[in-house]
């Protein structure tokens, strides 16, 4: 990775990988699960692995670094144009192959009524979009928008993606 | 339906506001700060001593080579800085284990609270508001209410009824129609049992949905609000609600707010909170609740 700082590989606890807000982590562990709770406005992304069994996941929270050039270099993955080449380039040094990357986003919800005065939520999606479009990248789930909160999980053994809402799950990979 | 007296009815059971808590809002409700009072009420608290030495020999007060003791660091903080940490522990300890109802993980509540301080304070300062600690205050106070409601309601059965939540009401359409009540009603009447002024719970009263012109309005009403949706959009404390709040287009308008100004005011919260957290040696890793 990057960076060996603990605030960018997530925290275990409990026997799960988790990942915080501006924080991503990868690992080849395939008996632990990553999980990021409580995905408003800002978007998980998970990737996967299937031959080399590596998994990653990152939870942005604004679309692009401009905004604050000091926060982006200390935190790199709270924004999309910084995070998500640094979630990729950790699964790379794990050896993943991007050919073989099975990626989902989950999240990116609005408040209420926004008009569209802020569409900090939906500029997530537009600006993630965009990355993995410039970079050949197809997303094989994608569960974003609304106004919910979503809690992610990727098992790693077999790369399933579980999004949880009020209580209720389902799998958004494979479908 | 419950009525709030209802509600407040088991009071006894929730958390007591804090001696040390009633006495600085008090200090900030008329602008005062008496630092032998606060000594006094740090020397009897281990933790709080602690996290005031914590403070006064961290980084974020310049670095000096010397180790400060409770005293000392007491004076080098200051008053105001001050009020702030023992708000910050004695909240932590009232929120403590409480949020299960509203689907949020243990230690989201105090995130959500002191995150939500954090934006206030940093918008109060920014438009020159007279009052940016009340501001601080009030925002850490703002969901107090979730306390009563779960404590009164249980956490499964408020589970029950948030899995059916209707998509396009806000939360606190949701809240009134299965409860006959909302928890920020619910936290301005247990503000005013606990004794605080009533500016203060009309700020819990009113932090999703302020009254837009006299009488009622207050600036400082609509910097908490404010810096509730900062707090959503920062990811912090989102549970069940989810982000189903409106930002009053009277606020955005007041305050200048646009999107650029927004994420700003985001990032900043953000890095606040996690510079708190980094020198209290608190993990933003939440425990999954069972």
């Amino acid at each position: 990775m990057g960076s060996p700082a603990a605030t960018y590989t997530g925290t275990e606890v409990g026997g799960k990988i988790v990942v915080g807000v501006a924080d991503l982590a990868v690992t080849s562990d395939p008996s632990t699960t990553l999980v990021t709770y409580a995905l408003g406005s800002c978007i998980g992304v998970t990737l996967y692995d299937p031959v080399a069994k590596v998994a990653g996941m990152l939870h942005f929270m604004l679309p692009n670094s401009k905004l604050n050039a000091d926060k982006a270099k200390a935190m790199p993955a709270m924004f999309a144009d910084t995070g998500v080449p640094m979630l990729f380039k950790a699964a790379y040094d794990l050896g993943a192959e991007k050919r073989r990357l099975i990626v989902c986003a989950v999240g990116g919800a609005e408040v209420l009524a926004d008009d569209g005065h802020f569409k900090i939520g939906s500029r997530n999606r537009t600006f993630l979009r965009k990355i993995f479009w410039k970079n050949n990248i197809l997303l094989s789930g994608d569960d974003t928008g609304g106004s919910i909160s979503r809690t992610l999980s990727l098992v790693t053994a077999d790369g399933t993606v579980v999004v949880r809402h009020k209580g209720k799950e389902h799998v958004l990979w494979p479908q | 339906m419950a009525a709030v007296a209802d509600i407040l009815e088991n009071i006894d059971s929730l958390p007591a506001l804090p001696t040390s808590v009633m006495r600085i809002t008090a200090m900030l409700s008329d602008g005062t700060s008496d630092l032998g009072e606060i000594e006094n009420v740090a020397r009897n608290d281990e933790a709080l001593s602690m996290a005031i030495m914590r403070y006064g020999n961290s980084a974020l007060y310049g670095r000096s080579g010397k180790v400060f003791n409770l005293r000392e660091s007491i004076v080098r903080l200051g008053g105001k800085a001050l009020l702030k940490i023992v708000l910050e522990q004695k909240v932590a300890k009232l929120f403590d284990g409480a949020g299960e109802a509203y689907g949020l993980q243990r230690g989201d509540l105090w995130r959500g609270a002191v995150g939500g301080a954090i934006a206030a304070e940093e918008i109060a300062k920014k438009h020159r508001f007279q009052e940016p600690d009340l501001c601080f205050l009030c925002a850490m106070l703002r969901d107090v209410g979730k306390l009563a409601m779960e404590s009164h309601f249980g956490a499964e059965y408020m589970t029950q009824v948030f899995s059916h939540l209707e998509p396009g009401l806000t939360f606190m359409e949701c809240e009134q129609s299965a409860f006959g009540t909302e928890h920020a009603e619910v936290g301005a009447e247990l503000a005013l049992r606990w004794g605080l002024p009533e500016r203060i719970a009309d700020a819990i009263r009113y932090h999703h949905e302020p009254p837009a012109e006299d009488p009622g309005h207050d600036r400082l009403f609509d910097i908490v609000h404010a810096a509730d949706i900062i707090c959503l959009w920062a990811g912090l404390a989102i549970g069940s609600d989810g982000l189903q709040y409106k930002l009053a287009p009277h606020v955005r308008k007041d305050l200048g707010l646009d999107r650029k100004e927004a994420e700003a005011e985001i990032t900043t919260t953000w890095g606040r909170l996690r510079e708190l957290e980094e020198m209290m040696g608190t993990s933003p890793a939440r425990e999954a609740r069972a």
